[in-house]
């Protein structure tokens, strides 16, 4: 089975990987996008300082959104564990990616056994959600349906912003809808917990919707669970932080790590034609895409043959399934170590990125 | 390999060995003086003071908490200055891989994270493998966990509890057990806003006491050498002098390890209510040889506080600066991260004096253990600083007479004639440490012991001197020469390993099937996850 190929030649991995090595060398502004689990991101930042490359996950604006809210505002959050275990009230933000709702479903189809006695009688959580009219929530257990809390054709944002106006007995020009419902349920709530992602949810309302998060802890209890638009994404983005000290969208154009949201976005280095290089590394098979520049690609993706022209194609591993891995994991908020589903003797990641590093002349030692 | 460190001021007080002689390794172990032995390699220590590798039991170096602090304040961190060649991702602002070389060059080789979350374990460890050079290790924390407060509640047999927390230590890897503000976190979630060693959690009807006396008995009867790390209640409250004079009097004549005393060390006397209590403290805690303490020594300027003290975080975010921070409850301890900045006012300078005062007053270097409670007190790399304030009267006297009058007169600080020897830094950041952990080969230069060793080059500047060592050796391996890293590697976290009980692991995977609808594999991970070539170093449990 071939695994590597120079454009369209089938090579050796050492050749691709050493020829991969040599296009990052001569770089004047490599870019790496990645869609990676933990040691494929380690390899990766690795290899970024030693080629004084800018990184950012594959679809980096989601978790740059979600990275802004911490890096910028802070906010409360709970555990997913706790939230199952603890939330008597639970509100949906906006539309959560597909990955999140078969938790969601879990939710309504389970009661919280902690701190909620008023709940043993009752047999389900309260689930509203937040959004415009046409906002649909994730499907819940029994045909139940979440509770609308919307402003019309408000944007998410300016419903939290009326929301919270609300929440504190004052007038709203457009009040939100069910608002009594909501309000009776917050009262009798002991823990009410947030669902929030950054996929759709632009960040203004991610902020608004933690100061609603903390007007309510004045009194009572409350918190958010950030579900992250993209585990592979956040996962990436707590490897850079504590590897570099910054999250994703950092770069080493000067040998050190710079963070810089606006200007490290590779996405937008690539559209800007400001990158010459980009390596992109992606965990599961990638559907061939047009070139639209003449920037060199590097593609490490799973497939058996070479990703449409990329200078340099190596074929690796799906993480949890031809090997084993780490990844995040947002049924459990922390990192999960994952057994290979079906081995393969497919690389991982991190096995091929680290090959191509020891091909990058230095005389550091590489720390990953 | 055959290596002599020839001519130096030897400082070994557990071998009893003071005074100018020659010190000999072997590949990674120090031995006896070959009987005409010729040296491969000799290192010139004239005028240099040897001590062994210096231990840190509580610095928050990794895990989810530290590495929220990082992602809150990109801007407190910036780098400033390109990498030198040898040593990857090291000037990386705060990182890990900086953590150790920083570390590294101040003589430390061995540095405890005080509070790992048993479910962010194999983050945590992820982490610390990322720390290059020092070996590491790990408490976990129990506490505020529904698994224990139940056992609790429903008069679980001591050999249960036992049980788990033994397969806690081994799941999580972990050197020992800490409680961060037992029963706060677990209360904090049903609104509880305050609460005491004799306050109790709601729906388990369990006191802080009952918690902090039942882990308390679990570690010292499972023999885990580190005896129960205790982070009190009411931390950071005027009057918590209270509340650690009360847990003193708990330990009732088991061992115990209070974090951060500096921290409790508040009074109430004084126009503003808050004073001194550290001359009171440190009394009791020289009449109760049971119990040791670590400092949390507070220095000048911005830092940020992690805590898993979630309660005392949250009421403490108000003063965050610059203005953010994050709460998380977690599913047991969670933890809050507040951005602060000591100023030289009233309450700073208050607190520095009650941190040294503390270091000062409490007579067994022993039982008193140096630290700034990384990051909470002042970020670690204050240490050479701090050793100069505990070893120079003169330097304090400075200092004071740049802080308030007012502050000082709450204070016996300006009174103390103390200055400590490079024999009590030895016994405070090497032997004792060693003791308190149980790492028998560490801690003292005898042969047998790993060859983690630093050398000092004497100098009038205290800090210059231990801040930056002449050489530094880790097991064996030079890293650290003229204050700069020469050879990169990686060390172990270190851990122990009882062999779990199976009737605890099958009603842990039933509870975690139940409760969160997950089996424990969520949980657990192999060595393999960890992508070193040895990550864990056993140490064992006392017999
Ligand atoms: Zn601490």
């Amino acid at each position: 089975m071939a695994v590597a190929w120079i454009g369209n030649r089938e090579t050796l991995v050492e050749r691709a990987a050493a020829h991969a090595a040599a296009l990052l060398g001569s770089s004047r502004c490599p870019v790496f996008s990645l869609d990676t689990d933990i040691h494929g991101t380690r390899a990766a930042i690795a290899l970024a300082e030693r080629v004084g490359a800018a990184y950012d996950h594959a679809d980096g604006a989601a978790v740059s959104r979600e990275t802004a809210l911490f890096t910028d505002k802070g906010a409360m959050t709970v555990a997913p564990g706790e939230t199952r275990r603890r939330a008597d009230v639970v509100v949906i933000v906006g539309e959560l990616p597909q990955i999140h709702h078969e938790f969601v479903g879990e939710l309504s189809d389970t009661v919280p056994d902690l701190s909620a006695p008023d709940l043993t009688g009752k047999n389900q959580r309260e689930i509203f959600l937040v959004g415009s009219n046409g906002a649909s929530a994730p499907p819940l257990s029994n045909g139940r349906t979440a509770t609308l809390l919307s402003c019309g054709e408000a944007s998410l944002g300016a419903t939290l912003a009326a929301l919270r106006t609300q929440c504190r007995g004052r007038q709203t020009s457009q009040p939100v809808s069910n608002f009594d419902d909501f309000a009776k349920a917050l009262e009798a709530a002991h823990f009410p917990v947030f669902l929030f992602s950054g996929d759709a949810t632009e960040g203004l309302a991610l902020e608004m919707l933690q100061g609603l998060i903390a007007d309510l802890n004045r009194k009572s209890r409350a918190s958010g669970l950030h579900l992250p638009a993209r585990e592979n994404g956040w996962g990436s983005a707590l490897a850079s932080t504590w590897m570099a000290g910054f999250p994703l969208r950092t770069g080493f154009a000067r040998g050190f790590p710079e963070f810089d949201p606006w200007r490290y976005d590779v996405a937008r280095m690539i559209a800007a034609g400001e990158a010459d290089l980009h390596l992109r590394i992606s965990s599961s098979i990638v559907q061939p895409q047009k070139k639209r520049n003449r920037m060199a690609l590097i593609a490490l993706a799973k497939t058996q043959k070479p990703v449409a022209g990329a200078a340099v194609t190596i074929a690796i591993g799906e993480a949890g399934v031809d090997h084993e891995a780490v990844v995040y994991s947002s049924r459990t908020g922390s990192l999960r170590s994952i057994d290979a589903r079906a081995a393969s003797e497919l690389p991982s990641a991190a096995t091929v990125i680290r090959l191509v590093a020891s091909h990058v002349s230095a005389e550091a030692a590489l720390p990953c | 390999m055959l290596t002599k460190i020839a001519g130096g001021d030897i400082i070994d007080p557990v071998n009893g060995r003071l005074g100018k002689g020659d010190l000999w390794i072997r590949d990674d172990k120090i031995v006896a003086a070959p009987a005409g032995g010729a040296a491969d390699r000799t290192i010139d220590a004239a005028g240099c003071v040897v001590m062994a590798g210096a231990i840190d039991i509580h610095s928050h170096i990794g895990g989810g908490n530290v590495n929220t602090a990082r992602l809150l304040l990109p801007e407190q961190h910036a780098a400033h200055q390109a990498r030198p060649a040898t040593t990857p991702l090291s000037n990386a602002g705060w990182s890990t891989f900086q953590t150790g070389c920083l570390y590294a060059k101040m003589g430390f080789t061995t540095v405890v994270e005080p509070a790992m979350s048993p479910g962010a374990a194999l983050h945590t460890h992820l982490e610390l493998a990322d720390i290059p050079i020092i070996d590491k290790a790990t408490l976990a924390i129990l506490g505020n966990d529904d698994f224990l407060l139940s056992m609790i509640r429903d008069d679980a047999s001591s050999q249960m509890i036992e049980d788990y927390v033994a397969w806690t230590v081994a799941s999580t890897r972990a050197l020992g057990v800490k409680v961060i503000n037992a029963g706060a976190a677990a209360a904090f979630k049903e609104n509880v806003r305050t609460f005491s060693l004799d306050d109790v959690v709601p729906s388990y009807g369990v006191s802080s006491r009952k918690i902090v006396k039942t882990l308390q008995a679990a570690v010292d009867s499972l023999g885990v050498p580190h005896p129960l790390h205790v982070h009190c209640n009411n931390l950071g409250s005027p009057g918590s002098a209270d509340t650690a004079a009360a847990t003193i009097a708990a330990a009732e004549g088991l061992p115990m390890h209070l974090a951060h005393l500096q921290f409790y060390g508040y009074g109430t006397e004084g126009k503003r209510r808050f004073s001194s209590a550290a001359a009171r403290l440190a009394e009791l805690v020289n009449a109760t040889p049971e119990v040791t303490i670590d400092i949390g020594q507070v220095m000048f300027g911005q830092t940020v506080t992690v805590s898993s003290d979630v309660m005392r975080q949250f009421s403490a975010r108000g003063s965050a600066s610059p203005k953010k921070s994050v709460i998380h409850d977690g599913d047991g301890n969670g933890g809050g991260i507040v951005p602060y900045s000591y100023g030289k006012d009233f309450y700073g300078a208050m607190q520095w004096a009650i941190g040294l005062e503390l270091f000062l007053l409490i007579n067994d270097p022993w039982r008193v253990f140096f630290t700034t409670d990384h990051p909470n007190g002042a970020p670690f790399t204050v240490y050479p600083a701090l050793f100069e304030l505990l070893m120079s009267r003169e330097a304090r006297t400075e200092m004071i007479a740049g802080l308030p009058k007012s502050a000082m007169a709450l204070s016996t600080l300006a009174a103390i004639d103390r200055e400590y020897t490079f024999e009590e830094i030895a016994i405070m950041t090497r032997a004792a440490p060693a003791k308190l952990l149980g790492l028998t080969d560490r801690g003292h230069l005898g042969a047998g012991a790993i060859a983690d060793i630093a050398v000092y080059r004497r100098d009038g500047n205290i800090a210059k001197m231990l801040g930056q060592a002449a050489y530094v050796f880790k097991d064996g391996d030079l890293v650290v020469q003229d204050g700069e890293i020469t050879h990169y590697r990686w060390g172990k976290a270190l851990r122990l390993n009882p062999s779990p009980d199976k009737a605890m692991v099958r009603r842990l995977e039933d509870y975690h099937q139940q409760r969160y609808g997950l089996s424990l594999d969520w949980f657990n991970f192999p060595d393999s996850a960890i992508a070193r070539e040895q990550p864990f170093g056993e140490v064992a449990c006392r017999t």
